[in-house]
């Protein structure tokens, strides 16, 4: 049986660099740098994470540190594609709203 | 069984629509904000949001319609979505062209006073050189009246500022002569204790139409004991006053500020009582800043945010109780947070404003001609950090000062709109760069959002007021109210 109240430094986990996005992964990883940092690195297809915490924590709470962490990188994944989707009426939607405001300077008239 | 069939055996079994902008944070396990680009906000479970994003959501989902009618997504019957954001967007964003409409005017920095926490580093009473001269004056006058805002709010600092009336009887009557031909709406305010307020100052107050903004801590106890004078009778000369610029002034031209200390943490029922008993018709609960005495003597350090939180939500549950009880009192704080979150506007509060309200939202001209960014500016420089300093109204122009490197570095560097969380942040809408607040306490002007006291404090104080509009419809109601104030 294992004990769970070990304390422990440092966990690993893995992550499909065809599932997954390197910028969503250090997104995530950015969000818990209060609590970990992370060694992100690349080995073929596979993207590896090692965590290391700022103070050590049991086992079971490393465990349930590492399952918010792949929660918050599968949010950061949603976030990346829904900003690919809609930068393009984004853009237009802001263009639209300064375009008479004098805020943005029309590059066409003003450059070179 | 029926004899009709339901509405989706009509329709595709999912419909066509088009992804509109929005960003998403988590309420809590299962429920995410979601917020467009107008800051228009929604309550959705995991389920709907992973649906939605892979266009598997069908038309008749019970969260299908408000989608569509927040901007959220769009299809044939609301091809309209993008040209209404941009209106919204606009308008939120209008202040930005028509910048700083708030002037601070230090006209001393003398205080009989001598609160350990004070903003102000005050000097002492007796000290004359911290006045502001009738020279140095004039100059930021002019420079104030160069802004490009048409409504110019004047208001005047200290120290005590009272210490240097004539001073402001000179600011105001010029600034009137000055603005006949430039007929800008000009408003006055004096943030004064209160203390040496006598019915010369105030006949004048009422001739020139100008406000009184006092400071109140909560019951006599709490407030002598936080702001010690000579004869420990600063609550007692607080009252007096008010009650005076009342009779004077009429009741709506005199509000008050409390400052938040740790002995005012367990009290917070006792002090919205204060104000209630003194007939204020709300309060406005403010954390510490982390400038001047406050972090000299340590103050800032003596709760943290998760305390001043604890403390924020107590005042605002009573503060609710109290309105179910039929009492119309407002909480301030939350009504700038909520005009964010459920109207077009933006109320312009410095601290909650991206690109910062440093400059854009205020500027601060000090006793001695030293132009800031903001007042938290002059606070820092007065702890001899001087990087918000944009120059001195003697030897710069208006160009020069509002085109400072130490004003536009921050204000670019900070645009939470571009920074590291924040960019993907559901409730960058509604909360604030603040480069001055993290330059003092991280060394940068950005710091480090998931290490930053103002993020975590910001993201609770959102989540609370959601949490409470979403499971009470009174409360509902009564925010709306606050929103729209």
């Amino acid at each position: 049986m294992k004990d769970l109240d070990k304390p422990t430094k440092s966990l690993a986990t893995t992550f499909d660099s065809k599932v997954f996005t390197l910028i969503a992964i250090k997104k995530a990883a950015y969000k818990y740098i209060r609590v970990f940092s992370a060694d992100i690195t690349m080995q073929g297809e596979q993207i590896n994470c090692q965590l290391t915490f700022s103070s050590p924590v049991s086992e079971e709470e490393g465990g349930r540190l590492v399952e918010d962490f792949k929660k918050e990188v599968l949010d950061q994944d949603l976030r990346e594609r829904l900003k690919a989707e809609t930068e393009a009426v984004r853009n237009v939607i802001l263009a639209h709203a300064f375009s008479k405001t004098g805020l943005i300077t029309d590059e066409s008239l003003s450059g070179d | 069984m029926s004899l009709f069939q339901g509405i989706e055996q009509y329709q595709a079994p999912t419909a066509a629509y088009q992804l509109l902008p929005f960003r998403f944070t988590s309420l809590d396990q299962d429920q995410y904000v979601l917020t467009n680009l107008a800051g228009e906000y929604l309550i959705v479970d995991r389920r709907t949001l992973v649906e939605l994003q892979r266009h598997q959501l069908s038309s008749t989902d019970p969260a299908y319609c408000d989608l569509r009618a927040r901007h959220f997504l769009m299809d044939a019957s609301s091809l309209i979505g993008p040209a209404l954001l941009s209106l919204k967007l606009r308008t939120r964003y209008h202040r930005l062209a028509e910048f700083t409409g708030l002037h601070l005017f230090v006209v001393t920095l003398r205080c009989e006073h001598a609160c350990p926490y004070c903003q102000v580093s005050r000097q002492s009473e007796d000290t004359l050189r911290y006045g502001m001269s009738p020279e140095t004056a004039s100059a930021a006058l002019d420079l104030a009246l160069r802004s490009p805002s048409q409504h110019i709010k004047i208001e005047f600092q200290g120290g005590e500022p009272l210490l240097n009336f004539g001073l402001i009887q000179f600011l105001v009557q010029e600034a009137e002569a000055r603005n006949q031909r430039l007929g800008k709406n000009l408003a006055f305010v004096i943030a004064t204790n209160l203390a040496l307020i006598n019915d010369d100052i105030l006949r004048f107050c009422r001739d020139h139409s100008i406000l009184i903004s006092t400071s109140l801590d909560g019951p006599r106890d709490l407030h002598n004991a936080n702001r010690p004078r000579p004869g420990g009778d600063s609550y007692e000369r607080t009252i007096a006053g008010i009650a005076r610029a009342r009779q004077v002034l009429g009741s709506d031209r005199v509000s008050a500020l409390m400052t938040t200390t740790e002995a005012s943490l367990p009290r917070v029922r006792a002090i919205i009582d204060e104000y209630v008993t003194q007939g204020f018709t709300g309060i406005f609960l403010r954390p510490l800043s982390p400038y001047g005495f406050a972090i000299k003597t340590r103050s800032y350090r003596a709760y943290n945010a998760e305390r001043w939180l604890d403390f924020y939500k107590q005042g605002v549950d009573y503060v609710i109780e109290l309105n179910r009880q039929g009492m119309d009192f407002a909480e301030y704080y939350a009504s700038i947070i909520l005009k964010k979150m459920l109207t077009s506007e933006d109320p312009g509060y410095v601290d909650l404003m991206s690109p910062a309200g440093i400059g854009i939202g205020a500027l601060v001209y000090n006793y001695d001609g030293s132009v800031y960014a903001s007042d938290e500016s002059r606070m820092l420089a007065e702890m001899g950090q001087e990087q918000f300093k944009l120059g001195h109204v003697l030897t710069h122009r208006y160009e020069e000062i509002i085109s400072s490197p130490n004003l536009l570095d921050p204000l670019e560097e900070s645009f939470a709109y571009s920074a590291p969380m924040c960019h993907d942040c559901a409730f960058e809408p509604y909360c604030g760069a603040d480069p001055v607040l993290h330059y003092a306490l991280y060394g940068d002007y950005l710091g480090r959002k998931p290490e930053s006291e103002f993020c975590r404090r910001n993201m609770e104080m959102f989540r609370y007021l959601i949490r409470k509009m979403e499971s009470d419809p009174f409360v509902k109601q009564l925010f709306m109210k606050w929103a729209n104030r």
